[in-house]
Protein backbone atom coordinates (compact mmCIF):
# COMPACT_ATOMS: atom_id res chain seq x y z
CA UNK A 1 0.00 0.00 0.00
CA UNK A 2 1.33 2.99 -1.10
CA UNK A 3 -1.26 5.36 0.36
CA UNK A 4 -2.17 5.23 4.34
CA UNK A 5 -6.00 6.25 2.98
CA UNK A 6 -7.63 5.78 -0.24
CA UNK A 7 -11.37 7.47 -1.73
CA UNK A 8 -13.70 4.73 -1.70
CA UNK A 9 -16.86 7.18 -2.33
CA UNK A 10 -17.28 8.25 -5.92
CA UNK A 11 -18.57 11.28 -5.31
CA UNK A 12 -16.25 12.87 -3.93
CA UNK A 13 -14.13 13.07 -6.51
CA UNK A 14 -12.79 16.28 -8.12
CA UNK A 15 -12.37 16.83 -11.91
CA UNK A 16 -12.23 19.55 -13.48
CA UNK A 17 -12.94 20.26 -17.51
CA UNK A 18 -10.56 21.81 -19.77
CA UNK A 19 -9.32 21.27 -23.58
CA UNK A 20 -6.15 22.79 -25.35
CA UNK A 21 -7.09 24.98 -27.38
CA UNK A 22 -4.28 25.24 -30.54
CA UNK A 23 -5.37 26.29 -34.24
CA UNK A 24 -3.16 25.94 -37.12
CA UNK A 25 -2.57 26.32 -40.98
CA UNK A 26 -0.43 23.38 -42.13
CA UNK A 27 1.51 24.58 -45.36
CA UNK A 28 1.82 21.60 -48.02
CA UNK A 29 4.87 22.64 -48.80
CA UNK A 30 7.06 23.09 -52.26
CA UNK A 31 6.14 19.63 -53.55
CA UNK A 32 2.24 19.63 -52.21
CA UNK A 33 2.17 23.30 -53.76
CA UNK A 34 2.82 21.49 -57.54
CA UNK A 35 0.63 18.50 -56.98
CA UNK A 36 -2.36 20.26 -55.72
CA UNK A 37 -2.40 22.85 -58.39
CA UNK A 38 -1.93 20.05 -60.87
CA UNK A 39 -4.72 18.29 -59.11
CA UNK A 40 -7.15 21.29 -58.85
CA UNK A 41 -6.17 22.59 -62.82
CA UNK A 42 -5.95 19.28 -64.27
CA UNK A 43 -7.74 16.81 -62.52
CA UNK A 44 -4.22 14.39 -62.45
CA UNK A 45 -1.82 13.34 -60.05
CA UNK A 46 2.19 14.13 -59.90
CA UNK A 47 4.84 11.93 -58.38
CA UNK A 48 8.15 13.53 -57.67
CA UNK A 49 11.09 12.02 -59.47
CA UNK A 50 14.75 10.60 -58.00
CA UNK A 51 16.99 10.61 -61.42
CA UNK A 52 19.50 9.14 -59.10
CA UNK A 53 17.91 6.31 -57.41
CA UNK A 54 15.10 5.51 -60.36
CA UNK A 55 12.19 6.21 -58.05
CA UNK A 56 9.06 8.37 -58.42
CA UNK A 57 7.84 9.21 -54.85
CA UNK A 58 3.56 9.55 -54.70
CA UNK A 59 3.24 11.95 -52.61
CA UNK A 60 5.64 13.71 -53.91
CA UNK A 61 8.35 15.38 -51.95
CA UNK A 62 11.54 17.28 -52.49
CA UNK A 63 13.54 15.11 -51.03
CA UNK A 64 14.77 11.35 -51.72
CA UNK A 65 13.79 9.08 -48.68
CA UNK A 66 17.05 6.91 -50.14
CA UNK A 67 19.81 8.99 -51.02
CA UNK A 68 18.56 11.98 -49.65
CA UNK A 69 19.13 14.32 -53.02
CA UNK A 70 16.91 17.44 -53.99
CA UNK A 71 14.19 15.97 -56.08
CA UNK A 72 13.11 19.01 -58.91
CA UNK A 73 11.11 17.30 -61.53
CA UNK A 74 7.66 15.99 -61.09
CA UNK A 75 6.20 13.31 -63.69
CA UNK A 76 2.67 12.38 -64.27
CA UNK A 77 1.21 8.76 -62.29
CA UNK A 78 0.25 6.11 -64.41
CA UNK A 79 -3.76 6.84 -64.45
CA UNK A 80 -4.69 3.53 -63.41
CA UNK A 81 -3.57 1.95 -59.92
CA UNK A 82 -4.62 -1.24 -57.98
CA UNK A 83 -5.74 -1.77 -54.48
CA UNK A 84 -2.96 -3.35 -52.73
CA UNK A 85 -5.11 -3.23 -49.44
CA UNK A 86 -8.98 -2.18 -47.99
CA UNK A 87 -10.43 -2.18 -44.98
CA UNK A 88 -14.19 -1.68 -44.26
CA UNK A 89 -14.68 0.32 -41.68
CA UNK A 90 -17.91 -0.04 -39.43
CA UNK A 91 -17.10 3.26 -37.21
CA UNK A 92 -16.78 6.55 -38.50
CA UNK A 93 -13.51 9.19 -37.18
CA UNK A 94 -15.02 9.74 -34.04
CA UNK A 95 -16.08 6.08 -32.94
CA UNK A 96 -19.88 6.30 -33.81
CA UNK A 97 -21.55 3.64 -35.68
CA UNK A 98 -20.85 4.45 -39.67
CA UNK A 99 -24.14 3.10 -41.27
CA UNK A 100 -23.33 2.76 -44.34
CA UNK A 101 -19.90 1.46 -43.68
CA UNK A 102 -17.25 3.08 -45.34
CA UNK A 103 -14.80 1.29 -47.55
CA UNK A 104 -10.75 2.89 -47.29
CA UNK A 105 -8.10 1.27 -49.66
CA UNK A 106 -4.70 1.99 -50.17
CA UNK A 107 -3.63 1.92 -53.71
CA UNK A 108 -0.64 1.81 -55.96
CA UNK A 109 0.41 2.84 -59.14
CA UNK A 110 2.82 0.83 -61.28
CA UNK A 111 6.30 2.14 -61.00
CA UNK A 112 5.28 4.30 -58.30
CA UNK A 113 7.22 4.34 -54.92
CA UNK A 114 4.09 4.88 -52.48
CA UNK A 115 0.55 5.34 -53.43
CA UNK A 116 -2.45 7.19 -52.14
CA UNK A 117 -4.79 6.05 -49.23
CA UNK A 118 -8.58 7.07 -49.66
CA UNK A 119 -12.14 6.23 -50.06
CA UNK A 120 -12.83 3.01 -52.40
CA UNK A 121 -16.64 3.65 -54.00
CA UNK A 122 -17.22 0.16 -54.02
CA UNK A 123 -19.81 -1.71 -51.92
CA UNK A 124 -17.81 -4.00 -49.34
CA UNK A 125 -18.90 -7.12 -50.93
CA UNK A 126 -17.61 -5.55 -54.47
CA UNK A 127 -14.14 -4.39 -52.81
CA UNK A 128 -11.53 -6.69 -53.54
CA UNK A 129 -7.61 -6.69 -52.85
CA UNK A 130 -5.81 -6.47 -56.65
CA UNK A 131 -8.41 -4.63 -57.94
CA UNK A 132 -7.33 -1.86 -61.01
CA UNK A 133 -9.23 1.24 -59.71
CA UNK A 134 -8.87 5.13 -61.10
CA UNK A 135 -9.44 8.05 -59.18
CA UNK A 136 -12.88 10.32 -59.67
CA UNK A 137 -11.88 13.92 -59.03
CA UNK A 138 -14.88 16.24 -58.12
CA UNK A 139 -15.83 18.91 -61.11
CA UNK A 140 -13.16 21.20 -61.83
CA UNK A 141 -15.20 24.35 -60.55
CA UNK A 142 -15.33 22.29 -56.51
CA UNK A 143 -12.11 21.83 -56.17
CA UNK A 144 -10.26 23.80 -54.26
CA UNK A 145 -6.34 22.04 -54.12
CA UNK A 146 -6.51 19.48 -51.54
CA UNK A 147 -6.43 15.92 -51.22
CA UNK A 148 -10.81 16.55 -50.76
CA UNK A 149 -10.78 17.29 -54.67
CA UNK A 150 -10.30 13.22 -55.08
CA UNK A 151 -14.08 11.50 -54.09
CA UNK A 152 -12.46 8.36 -53.88
CA UNK A 153 -11.11 5.59 -55.98
CA UNK A 154 -13.62 3.69 -58.54
CA UNK A 155 -13.55 0.67 -60.21
CA UNK A 156 -11.50 1.10 -63.56
CA UNK A 157 -13.95 1.08 -66.79
CA UNK A 158 -11.43 -2.30 -68.13
CA UNK A 159 -13.10 -4.08 -65.09
CA UNK A 160 -16.43 -3.38 -64.54
CA UNK B 1 29.94 -1.89 -18.16
CA UNK B 2 26.65 -4.23 -17.78
CA UNK B 3 23.39 -2.39 -17.16
CA UNK B 4 20.67 -4.20 -15.12
CA UNK B 5 17.15 -4.32 -13.74
CA UNK B 6 17.28 -3.73 -10.31
CA UNK B 7 14.04 -2.54 -8.94
CA UNK B 8 10.01 -2.84 -10.81
CA UNK B 9 7.02 -0.97 -10.50
CA UNK B 10 3.65 -1.55 -11.68
CA UNK B 11 0.07 -0.22 -10.51
CA UNK B 12 -2.76 -1.76 -11.49
CA UNK B 13 -4.06 -1.33 -14.94
CA UNK B 14 -7.59 -0.41 -14.82
CA UNK B 15 -9.96 1.29 -17.09
CA UNK B 16 -10.42 4.29 -15.00
CA UNK B 17 -8.82 5.59 -11.78
CA UNK B 18 -10.71 8.26 -10.41
CA UNK B 19 -9.48 8.44 -6.80
CA UNK B 20 -5.77 9.03 -8.31
CA UNK B 21 -4.42 11.77 -10.41
CA UNK B 22 -1.77 10.64 -12.96
CA UNK B 23 0.60 12.17 -10.47
CA UNK B 24 -0.28 9.84 -8.15
CA UNK B 25 -0.27 7.04 -10.45
CA UNK B 26 3.35 7.81 -10.64
CA UNK B 27 3.96 8.24 -7.12
CA UNK B 28 2.77 4.88 -6.36
CA UNK B 29 4.47 2.77 -8.85
CA UNK B 30 7.54 4.87 -7.69
CA UNK B 31 7.46 3.84 -4.23
CA UNK B 32 7.15 0.13 -5.49
CA UNK B 33 9.77 0.36 -7.68
CA UNK B 34 11.84 1.79 -4.83
CA UNK B 35 10.83 -0.93 -2.66
CA UNK B 36 11.34 -3.35 -4.43
CA UNK B 37 15.51 -2.27 -5.52
CA UNK B 38 15.56 -1.10 -1.93
CA UNK B 39 16.67 2.41 -2.96
CA UNK B 40 16.37 6.02 -1.91
CA UNK B 41 15.18 8.10 -4.54
CA UNK B 42 16.40 11.22 -2.87
CA UNK B 43 19.93 9.54 -1.95
CA UNK B 44 20.71 6.97 -4.42
CA UNK B 45 19.05 7.56 -7.79
CA UNK B 46 21.62 9.75 -10.49
CA UNK B 47 18.77 10.13 -13.29
CA UNK B 48 15.02 9.91 -13.98
CA UNK B 49 13.86 9.29 -17.25
CA UNK B 50 10.09 10.05 -18.43
CA UNK B 51 7.96 8.95 -21.42
CA UNK B 52 5.07 10.97 -22.26
CA UNK B 53 3.73 13.00 -25.02
CA UNK B 54 1.76 16.47 -24.44
CA UNK B 55 -1.36 15.69 -26.20
CA UNK B 56 -1.95 12.44 -23.81
CA UNK B 57 -1.10 14.06 -20.87
CA UNK B 58 -3.40 17.11 -21.66
CA UNK B 59 -1.04 19.96 -20.16
CA UNK B 60 2.19 21.28 -22.10
CA UNK B 61 6.08 20.35 -21.64
CA UNK B 62 5.35 17.86 -19.64
CA UNK B 63 8.86 17.47 -18.36
CA UNK B 64 8.40 20.69 -15.91
CA UNK B 65 5.61 18.61 -14.01
CA UNK B 66 7.70 15.64 -13.47
CA UNK B 67 10.11 15.76 -10.60
CA UNK B 68 8.05 15.74 -6.97
CA UNK B 69 6.01 12.69 -7.76
CA UNK B 70 9.46 10.40 -8.42
CA UNK B 71 11.46 11.77 -5.96
CA UNK B 72 13.47 13.47 -8.32
CA UNK B 73 13.68 17.47 -7.33
CA UNK B 74 16.71 19.24 -8.23
CA UNK B 75 17.72 16.09 -10.04
CA UNK B 76 18.90 15.34 -13.22
CA UNK B 77 15.54 14.84 -15.10
CA UNK B 78 14.30 14.23 -18.95
CA UNK B 79 11.75 13.07 -20.79
CA UNK B 80 11.94 10.98 -24.02
CA UNK B 81 8.60 11.51 -25.99
CA UNK B 82 8.38 8.08 -27.12
CA UNK B 83 7.15 4.34 -25.75
CA UNK B 84 8.56 3.77 -21.99
CA UNK B 85 10.97 0.73 -23.69
CA UNK B 86 12.18 3.89 -25.74
CA UNK B 87 13.30 5.30 -22.40
CA UNK B 88 14.62 2.37 -21.00
CA UNK B 89 17.22 2.10 -24.26
CA UNK B 90 18.04 6.12 -22.99
CA UNK B 91 18.59 5.04 -19.29
CA UNK B 92 20.90 2.44 -20.23
CA UNK B 93 23.01 4.34 -22.56
CA UNK B 94 22.85 7.23 -19.40
CA UNK B 95 24.23 4.68 -17.16
CA UNK B 96 26.70 3.01 -19.80
CA UNK B 97 28.48 7.03 -19.93
CA UNK B 98 29.69 6.08 -16.52
CA UNK B 99 28.13 9.69 -15.76
CA UNK B 100 25.02 7.79 -13.84
CA UNK B 101 25.46 4.68 -11.80
CA UNK B 102 21.54 4.25 -11.23
CA UNK B 103 18.43 5.61 -13.21
CA UNK B 104 15.08 5.60 -13.34
CA UNK B 105 12.62 4.94 -16.19
CA UNK B 106 8.77 5.64 -16.06
CA UNK B 107 6.24 5.39 -18.45
CA UNK B 108 1.91 5.48 -17.36
CA UNK B 109 -1.59 6.14 -19.26
CA UNK B 110 -4.32 8.02 -17.16
CA UNK B 111 -6.21 7.58 -20.94
CA UNK B 112 -9.08 7.39 -18.64
CA UNK B 113 -8.98 11.39 -18.06
CA UNK B 114 -8.87 12.00 -22.09
CA UNK B 115 -12.37 12.90 -23.02
CA UNK B 116 -11.30 12.27 -26.73
CA UNK B 117 -8.36 9.77 -27.41
CA UNK B 118 -9.31 8.80 -30.58
CA UNK B 119 -9.13 12.37 -31.60
CA UNK B 120 -5.42 12.59 -30.39
CA UNK B 121 -4.09 9.65 -32.08
CA UNK B 122 -6.25 11.04 -35.34
CA UNK B 123 -3.58 14.07 -34.88
CA UNK B 124 -1.28 11.31 -35.75
CA UNK B 125 -1.84 11.43 -39.07
CA UNK B 126 -0.61 13.53 -41.83
CA UNK B 127 -2.84 16.82 -41.70
CA UNK B 128 -2.17 17.52 -45.44
CA UNK B 129 -2.64 14.06 -47.50
CA UNK B 130 -4.53 11.68 -44.63
CA UNK B 131 -6.35 13.47 -41.90
CA UNK B 132 -8.78 15.65 -44.31
CA UNK B 133 -10.13 12.62 -45.42
CA UNK B 134 -11.73 12.10 -42.38
CA UNK B 135 -11.36 8.20 -41.13
CA UNK B 136 -10.67 6.36 -37.87
CA UNK B 137 -7.79 6.49 -36.99
CA UNK B 138 -7.89 2.62 -36.31
CA UNK B 139 -8.52 2.07 -40.50
CA UNK B 140 -4.91 1.99 -40.89
CA UNK B 141 -4.73 -1.04 -38.17
CA UNK B 142 -7.56 -2.51 -40.36
CA UNK B 143 -5.07 -1.59 -43.73
CA UNK B 144 -2.37 -3.17 -42.20
CA UNK B 145 -3.87 -6.04 -40.52
CA UNK B 146 -5.97 -7.20 -44.23
CA UNK B 147 -2.31 -6.71 -46.17
CA UNK B 148 -0.44 -8.96 -43.37
CA UNK B 149 -3.29 -11.35 -43.71
CA UNK B 150 -2.81 -11.46 -47.23
CA UNK B 151 0.67 -11.48 -47.60
CA UNK B 152 1.68 -13.88 -45.39
CA UNK B 153 -1.35 -16.49 -46.42
CA UNK B 154 -2.47 -16.39 -42.76
CA UNK B 155 -5.90 -17.32 -42.01
CA UNK B 156 -8.13 -14.75 -39.90
CA UNK B 157 -8.90 -17.56 -37.49
CA UNK B 158 -5.31 -17.04 -36.51
CA UNK B 159 -5.94 -14.34 -34.58
CA UNK B 160 -8.84 -15.86 -32.95
CA UNK B 161 -6.33 -17.94 -31.29
CA UNK B 162 -4.14 -15.00 -30.66
CA UNK B 163 -7.07 -13.21 -28.57
CA UNK B 164 -8.32 -15.96 -26.91
CA UNK B 165 -4.71 -17.31 -25.44
CA UNK B 166 -3.92 -13.93 -24.10
CA UNK B 167 -7.28 -12.39 -22.73
CA UNK B 168 -6.99 -16.14 -20.87
CA UNK B 169 -3.21 -15.64 -19.99
CA UNK B 170 -4.48 -12.34 -17.90
CA UNK B 171 -6.46 -13.67 -15.87
CA UNK B 172 -3.17 -15.21 -14.16
CA UNK B 173 -1.82 -11.89 -13.82
CA UNK B 174 -3.54 -9.93 -10.74
CA UNK B 175 -2.64 -6.23 -12.40
CA UNK B 176 -4.76 -7.32 -15.75
CA UNK B 177 -7.52 -5.50 -16.66
CA UNK B 178 -8.80 -7.02 -19.27
CA UNK B 179 -8.38 -11.04 -18.21
CA UNK B 180 -11.32 -13.15 -19.26
CA UNK B 181 -12.33 -16.61 -20.31
CA UNK B 182 -12.75 -16.35 -24.64
CA UNK B 183 -12.97 -18.76 -26.97
CA UNK B 184 -11.91 -18.42 -30.35
CA UNK B 185 -15.43 -18.57 -31.13
CA UNK B 186 -16.33 -15.44 -29.60
CA UNK B 187 -13.70 -13.86 -31.11
CA UNK B 188 -14.86 -14.71 -35.00
CA UNK B 189 -18.68 -13.60 -33.45
CA UNK B 190 -17.61 -10.08 -32.04
CA UNK B 191 -18.83 -7.16 -34.00
CA UNK B 192 -16.89 -5.59 -37.48
CA UNK B 193 -14.89 -2.99 -36.59
CA UNK B 194 -12.05 -2.64 -38.92
CA UNK B 195 -11.80 -5.25 -41.23
CA UNK B 196 -10.68 -8.06 -40.82
CA UNK B 197 -10.54 -7.00 -37.82
CA UNK B 198 -13.32 -7.43 -35.12
CA UNK B 199 -14.09 -5.69 -31.56
CA UNK B 200 -12.16 -8.39 -29.49
CA UNK B 201 -8.64 -8.22 -31.80
CA UNK B 202 -8.73 -4.42 -30.57
CA UNK B 203 -7.10 -4.11 -27.06
CA UNK B 204 -9.01 -1.46 -24.83
CA UNK B 205 -7.56 1.56 -23.18
CA UNK B 206 -6.42 1.41 -19.61
CA UNK B 207 -4.52 3.37 -16.30
CA UNK B 208 -0.99 2.57 -15.34
CA UNK B 209 1.88 2.95 -14.46
CA UNK B 210 5.45 1.10 -14.44
CA UNK B 211 8.60 2.56 -12.95
CA UNK B 212 12.01 0.72 -13.54
CA UNK B 213 15.15 1.00 -11.72
CA UNK B 214 18.60 0.49 -13.42
CA UNK B 215 21.84 0.45 -12.11
CA UNK B 216 25.33 -0.98 -13.36
CA UNK B 217 26.62 -3.74 -11.92
CA UNK B 218 28.69 -2.25 -9.72
CA UNK B 219 26.17 0.28 -8.50
CA UNK B 220 24.13 -3.55 -8.15
CA UNK B 221 26.62 -4.98 -6.37
CA UNK B 222 26.90 -2.27 -3.64
CA UNK B 223 23.33 -2.30 -3.25
CA UNK B 224 23.03 -6.07 -2.78
CA UNK B 225 20.63 -5.95 -5.18
CA UNK B 226 19.48 -9.00 -7.67
CA UNK B 227 19.58 -7.62 -11.10
CA UNK B 228 18.07 -8.68 -14.04
CA UNK B 229 20.63 -7.49 -16.94
CA UNK B 230 19.31 -5.68 -20.38
CA UNK B 231 21.50 -7.56 -22.73
CA UNK B 232 20.38 -5.57 -25.70
CA UNK B 233 18.46 -2.17 -26.93
CA UNK B 234 17.79 -1.51 -30.25
CA UNK B 235 15.00 1.41 -31.98
CA UNK B 236 13.99 2.00 -35.68
CA UNK B 237 11.30 4.04 -37.67
CA UNK B 238 10.02 2.74 -40.74
CA UNK B 239 9.04 5.52 -43.31
CA UNK B 240 6.97 8.06 -41.60
CA UNK B 241 4.68 8.19 -44.39
CA UNK B 242 1.63 5.95 -44.55
CA UNK B 243 2.05 5.85 -48.41
CA UNK B 244 6.17 4.87 -48.47
CA UNK B 245 5.65 2.18 -45.48
CA UNK B 246 5.95 -1.40 -45.38
CA UNK B 247 2.09 -2.46 -44.76
CA UNK B 248 2.85 -6.30 -44.58
CA UNK B 249 5.68 -6.61 -42.28
CA UNK B 250 7.03 -5.06 -39.47
CA UNK B 251 9.77 -3.64 -40.73
CA UNK B 252 10.83 -1.20 -37.38
CA UNK B 253 10.45 -4.13 -35.47
CA UNK B 254 12.89 -6.08 -37.74
CA UNK B 255 15.42 -3.39 -37.74
CA UNK B 256 15.66 -2.59 -33.94
CA UNK B 257 15.44 -6.23 -33.17
CA UNK B 258 18.45 -6.34 -35.18
CA UNK B 259 20.06 -3.93 -33.15
CA UNK B 260 19.51 -5.40 -30.15
CA UNK B 261 20.37 -8.88 -30.93
CA UNK B 262 24.14 -7.37 -31.98
CA UNK B 263 24.50 -6.00 -28.53
CA UNK B 264 23.04 -9.38 -26.59
CA UNK B 265 24.90 -11.53 -29.18
CA UNK B 266 21.57 -13.18 -29.99
CA UNK B 267 22.34 -15.13 -33.46
CA UNK B 268 19.32 -17.47 -33.40
CA UNK B 269 16.57 -15.80 -31.58
CA UNK B 270 14.33 -18.49 -32.22
CA UNK B 271 16.25 -21.08 -29.95
CA UNK B 272 17.74 -18.78 -27.59
CA UNK B 273 14.70 -16.91 -26.35
CA UNK B 274 12.68 -18.30 -23.82
CA UNK B 275 9.81 -15.65 -22.85
CA UNK B 276 8.71 -12.71 -25.49
CA UNK B 277 6.53 -9.82 -24.75
CA UNK B 278 5.36 -8.25 -28.25
CA UNK B 279 3.24 -5.04 -28.67
CA UNK B 280 -0.44 -6.67 -29.51
CA UNK B 281 -2.62 -3.50 -29.46
CA UNK B 282 -4.23 -5.26 -32.33
CA UNK B 283 -4.05 -8.74 -31.94
CA UNK B 284 -2.23 -9.42 -35.81
CA UNK B 285 0.86 -7.01 -34.84
CA UNK B 286 1.41 -9.96 -32.32
CA UNK B 287 2.17 -12.17 -35.20
CA UNK B 288 3.75 -9.46 -37.37
CA UNK B 289 6.34 -8.59 -34.62
CA UNK B 290 6.86 -11.73 -33.63
CA UNK B 291 8.14 -12.66 -36.98
CA UNK B 292 9.68 -9.06 -37.52
CA UNK B 293 11.79 -10.79 -34.20
CA UNK B 294 12.80 -13.65 -36.25
CA UNK B 295 10.84 -15.75 -33.31
CA UNK B 296 8.72 -17.09 -36.39
CA UNK B 297 9.32 -17.42 -40.13
CA UNK B 298 7.39 -15.16 -41.95
CA UNK B 299 3.83 -16.25 -42.62
CA UNK B 300 4.49 -19.02 -39.86
CA UNK B 301 3.42 -17.14 -36.97
CA UNK B 302 -0.16 -17.75 -37.30
CA UNK B 303 0.06 -21.40 -37.93
CA UNK B 304 2.30 -21.56 -35.22
CA UNK B 305 -0.69 -19.74 -32.68
CA UNK B 306 -3.36 -21.96 -34.02
CA UNK B 307 -1.27 -25.19 -32.38
CA UNK B 308 -0.91 -23.29 -29.25
CA UNK B 309 2.97 -22.93 -29.65
CA UNK B 310 2.80 -18.99 -27.59
CA UNK B 311 0.67 -20.84 -25.17
CA UNK B 312 2.18 -20.99 -21.33
CA UNK B 313 2.76 -24.66 -22.15
CA UNK B 314 3.68 -24.25 -25.65
CA UNK B 315 7.11 -23.79 -27.72
CA UNK B 316 7.73 -19.90 -27.12
CA UNK B 317 5.79 -18.46 -24.20
CA UNK B 318 4.20 -14.85 -25.34
CA UNK B 319 2.28 -12.18 -23.58
CA UNK B 320 2.16 -14.43 -20.59
CA UNK B 321 1.60 -11.21 -19.12
CA UNK B 322 -1.79 -10.80 -21.04
CA UNK B 323 -0.43 -8.65 -22.96
CA UNK B 324 -2.09 -5.41 -24.18
CA UNK B 325 -5.82 -7.66 -25.32
CA UNK B 326 -5.76 -8.70 -21.57
CA UNK B 327 -3.96 -6.03 -19.60
CA UNK B 328 -5.29 -2.76 -21.78
CA UNK B 329 -3.77 -0.07 -23.98
CA UNK B 330 -1.18 1.64 -21.81
CA UNK B 331 -0.79 3.90 -24.23
CA UNK B 332 3.24 5.18 -23.81
CA UNK B 333 3.79 2.29 -20.94
CA UNK B 334 3.09 -0.31 -22.94
CA UNK B 335 6.79 -1.37 -23.97
CA UNK B 336 7.89 -0.66 -19.92
CA UNK B 337 5.28 -2.65 -18.84
CA UNK B 338 6.10 -5.53 -20.90
CA UNK B 339 10.58 -4.98 -20.22
CA UNK B 340 8.88 -4.97 -16.13
CA UNK B 341 7.11 -8.49 -17.08
CA UNK B 342 9.91 -10.01 -19.02
CA UNK B 343 11.71 -8.98 -15.81
CA UNK B 344 9.95 -10.63 -13.18
CA UNK B 345 10.01 -13.77 -15.67
CA UNK B 346 13.85 -14.17 -15.69
CA UNK B 347 13.68 -13.20 -11.56
CA UNK B 348 11.14 -16.21 -10.98
CA UNK B 349 8.96 -13.72 -9.89
CA UNK B 350 5.93 -14.05 -11.80
CA UNK B 351 3.61 -15.87 -9.33
CA UNK B 352 1.20 -18.19 -10.79
CA UNK B 353 1.97 -17.32 -14.53
CA UNK B 354 5.82 -18.21 -13.93
CA UNK B 355 7.54 -19.54 -16.63
CA UNK B 356 9.94 -22.23 -15.48
CA UNK B 357 13.78 -21.74 -16.44
CA UNK B 358 13.46 -18.80 -18.48
CA UNK B 359 16.47 -17.53 -18.77
CA UNK B 360 16.12 -14.90 -21.53
CA UNK B 361 13.68 -12.73 -22.85
CA UNK B 362 12.88 -10.06 -25.34
CA UNK B 363 10.37 -7.07 -24.84
CA UNK B 364 9.21 -5.17 -27.67
CA UNK B 365 7.08 -2.10 -27.96
CA UNK B 366 5.56 -0.04 -31.17
CA UNK B 367 4.41 3.53 -30.76
CA UNK B 368 1.16 2.76 -31.86
CA UNK B 369 -0.94 3.78 -34.74
CA UNK B 370 -0.38 5.68 -37.66
CA UNK B 371 3.35 5.27 -36.24
CA UNK B 372 5.91 2.33 -37.60
CA UNK B 373 8.05 3.17 -34.75
CA UNK B 374 9.34 0.80 -32.49
CA UNK B 375 12.12 -0.45 -29.78
CA UNK B 376 13.40 -3.97 -28.64
CA UNK B 377 15.33 -4.82 -25.16
CA UNK B 378 16.84 -8.44 -24.92
CA UNK B 379 16.95 -9.54 -20.91
CA UNK B 380 19.00 -12.14 -19.08
CA UNK B 381 18.67 -13.60 -15.84
CA UNK B 382 21.39 -12.98 -13.41
CA UNK B 383 24.30 -13.31 -11.80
Amino acid sequence: MTFLERTTDARRYRAWEGNMEADYIYTSGLAGQRFFVALRDEGRLLAARCTACGLDYLPPRIFCEECFAELTEFVPVPPEGQVASLTVAHQDRTGALASPPQVWAFVTFKGVRGGLLHRLLATPDAARPGMRVHIRVRPREARTGTIADIEGFEPARSTK
Amino acid sequence: MRVGIIGVGLTAFRPSTPEYSWKELMFEAASRAYADAGVDPRADVGSFVTCAEDYYEGFGIFDEFVPDQLGAALRPTCTVSGDGLQGLANAFMQIQTGLIEVAVVEAHSKISDVLTPIGIIEHGLDPIWNKPLGFHPYVVAGLEAAAYLRATHTPTKALDAVVSKTRRNALRNPIAAYGAAVDMDHVAASEARFEPLRSLDISGPADGAVVLVLASDRAARRLHANPVWIRGVGWASDSPSLETRDWAGATYARLAAGMAYRLAKVRRPSSEIDVAEVDDRFSYKELQHLEALGLAKSGEAGKAALRGAYAADGRLPVNISGGSLGCGNVFEATGLHRAAEVALQLRGDAGSRQIDGAKVGVAQAWRFVPSATGAVAVLGAGP
